[in-house]
This record gives structure tokens, C-alpha cells and sequence, in this order.
């Protein structure tokens, strides 16, 4: 699994087919919660790609060079990760702020706020462990075709949440009945637009 | 029970534990930046809820430029007087008053103006305005879409049965949302901020030829200048071929309200000599809907 097709497929796998939010269901909290602005649903895709991709590098590294040779990865890579990615978030954070302060204020209240993103620790989780992409299929992925995994969901991420407000954007100038209007709608939306990325798995087959 | 690789689960993850705790106690000081005290002590008397009607995207943000001096003590629109009053002694500084704002609509139209098309479109002040400047006749027109009352977080606004958006002055803490997403307000001030003391207000904002005013409103403002004169105390002045009011010199004397042609000048509610009005714009204040109303409190500040 290495050649450029099958590193296409897997980015295309975990962006769309697989799509975090829309397919798998994680990380629907701030799904719901910033759809409704574009300008902030952008910041947060972007934050997002950003520590996903750091996060999945460091915890890769961590599983395959501390965990899996201990022996203790099998049960102990979810603890172990969730102190992994709240320690990195803090100390980027840190660092954006004394070397970067404009990306600090671009990123504001996002980089804490990603700490306990659930999609972030889905992420790292699913690239060493057998899981829903994975089928069950015990397979470890090289460093290579993590980041490019992660990528590909974080990218997923970042498309869903900007689709969906989009609609979010017109649906509030739409002729909703009163008892629908806000959050149900959202809510409706949200199902309808999941519906449509299903559609996308058996398209391909994967 | 695998005693040993309870060991090592536990070692595993104290050495992450340690490794992160060196690294983040390292990046503290490595990478430590300085907070004014003073930063800290105004963040502290603020609210808190980043709410961001200020402009700045947190109350952090704001802390910071009332503490560098670049905003002032009374940046905080949510927080008002109470907030103000402990930024100042944060600050050092004395005291001082809010210059509290609330929002107040340049414009009678509603029913008084006539359409220039029938709009069909999308039900938003915004998309309507975008069609050869929107169905009224009048180009400064309010569209009675009702885009401020949507954007207003704190429920302050509401349309009436003219389709006018009238402001509860209790609600209105005079954070400006309303007066940046009328479509109007970036071409004329069809929604202004104006001081809570203000007992008057235009309800014009037409730029428009006198004549032009004329046939597409019947209560516009014809800048005949009956109000200049009328005022007692030099608060209302013709500027542009449009009457505008002077807060600072207005003394609540109604007399403009009185002698005005076309009711265009109406009692806004905020005065003190209006107990129990506190919405501004509402059709029973409203000199040319209630004409009544308008002598009415005339009359009472005559006895006052």
C-alpha cells in the first residue's frame, strides 16, 4: 500500500468516503456548534488540519517507539494519546504565542478548544489500531501513509463543516416554520447531507 | 495476573507524563511572555462571555487595549456602567460615565412609503436591497425585513404591524450589530446609535431631492426648517437638506415635535418625561400615527 493511486484512495477514503462527521459521527459537538458562521467554521477547519496533523504525528511516534514495543499499546494507546495531544496542543500554543502571536490570534480560542476534539484523538486512534476504516484489517500504516490519512481526515473535517454551513447560511434566510427553525433544521440538514456521503461508500466499493 | 506488565503500562505512560511536564514546565519559561498585571487585573473586571460587541474578538483582546490605554475604560458595551466603574479602579483611573448608546431608526416609511416594484425574493433587507436598491421608492428607505431584529443578540428589536423595526430600549445595550447589518446604514444611517438621553429623533434619512422625498414618502423630511426655528435652545439644525438633532444642547422641549409638517420628528421614549415608554419607535409614540401622543407629552412637559 504504498504506490500514489493507493495513497490517493486513502486520502479519498478518509476525506470523503469515511468522512469524520458526516459518516462516522465524531466530532459532531463542534459540528453543530460553529456552523453557523463562515468565517469562524474556516478558522477552525484550518486550526484543525493543523493540530491533527501534529497530533497524529506525535502519537504514531509515541505508539510504534514507546507502547507497542513495552507491549502496552494494545490497551494503553488511548490514555497514553490523550496525554500525548493535551500536552502538544499546550505547548503549541505556547510557542505560537512568544514566535507567532499573529497566527495566535488568528487561531484565538480554537487551539484549546481542539484539545478535546474528539476527531483528533479519532484520528490518531484509527491510524494504529484496527478500527471502522480499517475494517478489522491488521494492518500498520507507515509514517507516510499516516500523515496523509490524517490529512485526509482532517480535509473531510474542514469540507463537511464548510458545506454544511453554507446551508446553514441560506437555510436561516429560508421560509422555515417557526417550530423548526434554528438547531432541528440543523439537525434535518445534517441527516439529509449524511445520507449523500453513505451514497459516496457504495459508489466506490470501499 | 502479569505483574510485569502492569509495570510497565504504569511506566509507559508516567514517562509520557514526565516528558510532557518537563517539556510544557521548559516551554513556560521558555517561551514566557509577559502579561501586564494591569492586563490581568481589567481582565478580571470584565465579563468574561467574549461576546465581542466591543470589536475585539475577546475580552482578552479588549483587557489588553484598555490596559495599553488604547480603548477606553468604557469599551465593555454589555458590561455598561457597573463593568466601566470597576475597569476604572483597575485602571487607576477615576470614574466615568458611559456614554450609553441605544439604537434609534432614521426612518417612517413602513406604510407611508410608496413601493416602487412588488419584491417577491428572498425575505431579507439584505438580498432586497440588491435588486435595483430595494422595492421602496425611497433609496434610504427602511425594507422591513427585519435583518437587525435577526442579527440583535439580545432580543431588543422587533417589527411592528407598519413592518418598522422598533427598539426595546430596556434590551438595547447599544452594541451596533443592528446599525452594521441594515443594508441602509452603509449608505445612509437608516439605524444610528444615539444617546440614551436623546428624547427626539428624525425619522428621515433621505439624501433625496426635495420632490423626490415628496412622492415617494408622506413623511419625509422637506427641510423646511420650522424646527430650526422653533427650537429654543440652537439643538436642531438643517444639515444637507435634512434635519439632524444636537444631543448635547436638546433639552426635551418637544417643540420641534410640535411645529414639524410632515410628523417626521418623533418622541423617541428615551426622554424621563415619558414614564412608561421605553420603546422606541413604536407606533403609539409615533407623532404621525398618534398625533395625540405627541401633545400629550407636550403637555406634560409644559406642566413639569
Amino acid at each position: 500500500m504504498s504506490s500514489l493511486s493507493q495513497l490517493m484512495l486513502l486520502f479519498v477514503g478518509a476525506a470523503l468516503v469515511n468522512n469524520i462527521l458526516l459518516t462516522r459521527f465524531i466530532a459532531l459537538c463542534s459540528f453543530f456548534g460553529i456552523s453557523n458562521d463562515m468565517h469562524t467554521s474556516i478558522g477552525m477547519s484550518l486550526a484543525v488540519i493543523f493540530v491533527m496533523m501534529m497530533a497524529s504525528t506525535a502519537t504514531w511516534l509515541f505508539y510504534y517507539f514507546l507502547l507497542k514495543p513495552l507491549g502496552v499499546g494494545e490497551f494503553l494507546y488511548i490514555p497514553a494519546f490523550i496525554l500525548v495531544i493535551a500536552a502538544l496542543v499546550q505547548f503549541v500554543e505556547m510557542y505560537l504565542r512568544k514566535y507567532s502571536p499573529a497566527l495566535y490570534r488568528a487561531m484565538g480560542i480554537f487551539l484549546p478548544l481542539i484539545t478535546t476534539n474528539c476527531a483528533v484523538l479519532a484520528a490518531a486512534t484509527e491510524a494504529v489500531k484496527p478500527g471502522f476504516f480499517k475494517m478489522n484489517m491488521v494492518y500498520d500504516f507507515t509514517l507516510g501513509e499516516n500523515l496523509i490519512y490524517t490529512l485526509g481526515v482532517a480535509c473531510g473535517y474542514g469540507f463537511a463543516l464548510l458545506s454544511f454551513t453554507a446551508m446553514r447560511e441560506r437555510l436561516d434566510l429560508a421560509p422555515v416554520p417557526e417550530w423548526l427553525k434554528g438547531t432541528p433544521m440543523a439537525f434535518i440538514t445534517a441527516g439529509l447531507l449524511s445520507l449523500g456521503y453513505m451514497g459516496l461508500g457504495s459508489l466506490f466499493g470501499l | 495476573m502479569d505483574v510485569v506488565l502492569i509495570l510497565k503500562a504504569v511506566g509507559a505512560l508516567s514517562l509520557i507524563g514526565a516528558v510532557s511536564a518537563i517539556l510544557l514546565g521548559t516551554a513556560a519559561q521558555k517561551f514566557h511572555v509577559d502579561v501586564d498585571p494591569k492586563v490581568q487585573r481589567v481582565l478580571d473586571a470584565l465579563p468574561g462571555a467574549n461576546c465581542g460587541a466591543c470589536g475585539n474578538p475577546s475580552c482578552f483582546g479588549a483587557a489588553e487595549g484598555i490596559a495599553e490605554g488604547r480603548l477606553p475604560v468604557t469599551t465593555c458595551i454589555a458590561g455598561g456602567q457597573e463593568v466601566a466603574d470597576a475597569i476604572a479602579e483597575a485602571m487607576g483611573q477615576d470614574a466615568c460615565a458611559v456614554a450609553a448608546v441605544t439604537s434609534c431608526r432614521h426612518c417612517g416609511g413602513g406604510t407611508n412609503a410608496k413601493l416602487a416594484y412588488a419584491y417577491g425574493g428572498v425575505r431579507s433587507c439584505n438580498a432586497a436591497s440588491k435588486l435595483a436598491g430595494g422595492s421602496l421608492l425611497c433609496p434610504y428607505g427602511c425594507l422591513g425585513y427585519g435583518d437587525c431584529v435577526r442579527a440583535c443578540p439580545f432580543d431588543a428589536m422587533s417589527l411592528d404591524e407598519r413592518g418598522l423595526p422598533i427598539v426595546d430600549l430596556v434590551k438595547c445595550t447599544g452594541c451596533g450589530i443592528c446599525v452594521t447589518e441594515c443594508p441602509r446604514g452603509k449608505s445612509g444611517n437608516l439605524l444610528e446609535l444615539i444617546p440614551v438621553t436623546g428624547t427626539v429623533a428624525v425619522r428621515c434619512s433621505s439624501r433625496d431631492k426635495i420632490k423626490a422625498r415628496r412622492d415617494s414618502c408622506t413623511m419625509s423630511c422637506i427641510a423646511c426648517k420650522k424646527c430650526e426655528k422653533a427650537c429654543p435652545s440652537d439643538a436642531i439644525h438643517v444639515i444637507d437638506m435634512l434635519a439632524v438633532v444636537d444631543y448635547e444642547k436638546c433639552t426635551a422641549c418637544l417643540s420641534c415635535v410640535a411645529v414639524c409638517p410632515q410628523n417626521c420628528i418623533d418622541v423617541t421614549g428615551r426622554a424621563s418625561k415619558q414614564p412608561a415608554a421605553v420603546t422606541d419607535g413604536a407606533a403609539g409614540s409615533f407623532a404621525g400615527f398618534a398625533p395625540t401622543l405627541a401633545t400629550v407629552a407636550l403637555e406634560e412637559a409644559d406642566e413639569a
